[in-house]
């Protein structure tokens, strides 16, 4: 590889709220508060590749088949007006509608991504000019090959195999999946976030029975068993039918059972008061552990009391 | 329990703020759908101010809350808060005066040197071709592509090149068919890779733009021997001066790419790269704008055009432009 590495990227970092998808850590707007955009996956870019070329293409056959049938123009002034349609349906397409609509295509738009300036400033048009003149290198050039393959002879096609595998691998090899234009004009490509407000646990009403727990059964868990309870109380049990129901409940009577041998709760919790035994523990952990927090001692899970020796198994 | 009552304090902060960043919320989705220009001055003046707030909650939130569904909805309200506040805000004929005026004429400049070198290795390529053809004229075969259809080779007589020259015996549908064919043309995919091959440190770049000189070179001397020089030189002036050129210019911007990596300096290569990207990618819509003009001159000029002085003079007054232009253009400070 051509390239050399003086520092060290920093590790893909995991969203702490959804240990599946990656964040960009380095993003930092002029406001001086990081914001952790998930990096758009692979597969959504892909799709969103090929949606914007099926609706080029389909818009320039449209185009071409309504000057044919208006007969306005010459045989041959179709020919000129299709190829220069066939040219601006590549590299000007994708940078004007980047530049118009904010770092979006319309595949982008479909599938939900956004183009950003890796410096946390507008996206510069100089940007959007760069990556989409190199997707000219990474994917029109070898794809146009590709599809006229059966012309070319033995060198050329292991060449052509060597190019797309070069130009394939880049992504993969750095964090935040820039590929090779992205990374000459210094952008990422990130999923579009959804702000979607769930209701604050600690104010809603708890409906029965009182249950208060000792500072010493607070200590157990940390913030991420903190939000994974969370994640199961802020199912809506309006909305689920009833066999889901049913699975919800006994769900949270496990999880009520659990709680309770490893804190020792001195008394059993029938079934029928798991969801408001949770909800309230839910409440006092919270407080208890944002105020930890507070005095320094923030704690990330249950393995909090042992970092230093190898965490044990499962409680 | 109510608000005030609540002891978590991370609860307080949240009921607090909630209000201002549903209004937020409310505005960015208007931004989103009808763009920063739907705004009233209220709302534009909100939406600067909310942004700023809710950007400090968030850096608050981080360390106080806890709140699992609080902190996801803070992040991805402030993201796009954040695009809608930070989206390009220049008009597109704004953009494109700019590159015409201080972008490509000081990029040229800036990359004078390399440009150069791209037309000396053209030059090298043309010589020799040129002096590969003296030596051996089935040189031709190797070094120009052709298609079967071409009238033009080895083997054509001196009337039958003469033909093509002045009446374009090469394109049958006219004009406007010349220039389309000319957009698919061999030159404009030369001049492409040339660009984007620079990367991988300059060679192919110099091989491919060595190759075309080449293919020039032994075109030339095809009718040369055939005694028609003048002639294919006129013919030639007319567009090859501004394609020729794109190639040239095409080459220097990809030489400025390859130095990149060969000599990052201080920098990263892929920072080093970036740098470079700012003038290179310059020199290659240059080029691209050069193409677009060498096609229809070479569809419409040289089909009208047929006398070998009014050629001549066309082709270097449009050198003359491209000079003028990158030369004079801009030389002020950009606003």
């Amino acid at each position: 590889m051509i390239w050399r590495r003086k520092t060290k990227d920093a590790k893909p970092q995991r969203n702490p709220l959804d240990p599946d998808r990656r964040l960009i850590t380095d993003f930092v707007p002029p406001e001086g508060v990081p914001i952790r955009f998930d990096v758009a996956g692979l597969g959504a870019r892909l799709i969103a590749q090929l949606a914007d070329i099926l609706i080029t293409v389909a818009g320039l056959i449209a185009i071409m088949i309504a000057l044919v049938f208006s007969d306005l123009l010459p045989g041959t002034a179709i020919i000129v007006i299709g190829s220069l349609l066939f040219f601006a349906i590549r590299v000007p397409y994708y940078s004007l509608s980047e530049i118009l609509m904010n770092g979006q295509t319309l595949g982008k738009r479909l599938s939900g991504l956004r183009v950003i300036s890796a410096d946390g400033r507008t996206l510069s048009a100089h940007a959007v000019t760069v990556r989409n003149l190199m997707k000219e290198l990474e994917v029109f050039v070898p794809g146009t090959m590709l599809l006229a393959s059966s012309q070319l002879d033995g060198v050329s096609a292991v060449l052509l195999v060597i190019w797309i595998l070069i130009l394939g691998i880049i992504p993969f090899t750095n964090a935040n999946r820039q590929r090779l234009g992205d990374i000459l004009a210094g952008t990422y490509v990130v999923m579009l976030p959804k702000p979607v407000l769930l209701p604050d646990l600690a104010e809603a009403p708890v409906s029965e029975g009182s249950f208060s727990f000792l500072p010493h059964q607070l200590d157990h868990y940390g913030r991420y068993e903190l939000q994974t309870l969370e994640a199961l109380l802020q199912v809506n049990a309006a909305s689920l039918n009833r066999a889901a129901l049913l699975r919800h409940q006994s769900n949270l009577h496990k999880v009520a059972q659990t709680i309770t041998n490893r804190i020792g709760y001195p008394t059993r919790v029938p079934e029928d008061q798991a969801g408001a035994f949770l909800l309230s523990f839910y409440r006092t952990q919270r407080a208890y552990l944002e105020s930890r927090k507070l005095f320094g001692d923030a704690r990330e899970d249950k393995f909090h009391g042992s970092r230093d020796s190898q965490p044990s198994g499962p409680s | 329990m109510s608000v005030a009552q609540s002891l978590i304090r991370s609860a307080r902060f949240r009921a607090e703020r909630e209000p201002d960043w549903r209004r937020l919320e409310q505005i960015v989705t208007k931004t989103e759908r009808r763009g920063l220009r739907s705004l009233s001055l209220d709302e534009a003046q909100a939406l600067a101010t909310l942004y700023r707030q809710a950007m400090a909650s968030l850096s608050v939130a981080r360390e106080i809350s806890l709140d699992r569904a609080l902190l996801a909805y803070l992040e991805a309200l402030c993201a796009r808060a954040y695009l809608a506040v930070y989206a390009p805000q220049r008009r597109l004929r704004g953009l494109f005066s700019h590159l015409l005026v201080y972008g490509i004429p000081g990029a040229a400049r800036r990359l004078f040197p390399l440009i150069l070198v791209g037309y000396l290795i053209l030059t090298l390529g043309g010589v020799a071709g040129y002096l590969l053809f003296q030596d051996d004229p089935t040189w031709y075969n190797t070094l120009v592509p052709t298609s079967p259809d071409d009238p033009r080779g080895l083997n054509s007589s001196a009337a039958e090149l003469r033909s093509v020259i002045y009446d374009g015996a090469d394109s049958e549908g006219g004009e406007l068919s010349a220039f389309a064919a000319f957009l698919f043309s061999h030159n404009t995919r030369i001049a492409l890779l040339v660009f984007c091959l620079g990367i991988a440190v300059c060679v192919p770049s110099s091989l491919l733009t060595f190759y075309n000189g080449m293919a020039i070179g032994a075109f030339v001397a095809l009718h040369e021997s055939k005694g028609l020089l003048l002639d294919i030189t006129a013919w030639l002036s007319i567009h090859g001066v501004t394609e020729l050129s794109a190639i040239a210019i095409a080459c220097g911007g990809g030489l400025h790419l390859g130095q990149a990596v060969l000599f990052p300096g201080e920098l990263r290569r892929r920072d080093a790269l970036r740098r470079n990207a700012r003038d290179a990618v310059k020199l290659a819509l240059l080029a691209a704008l050069m193409l677009i003009a060498a096609a229809l001159l070479e569809g419409f000029g040289r089909q009208l055009v047929q006398d070998i002085p009014a050629r001549l003079t066309i082709g270097l007054s449009v050198g003359a432009f491209w000079i003028a232009w990158l030369t004079l253009c801009g030389r002020g400070e950009a606003p």
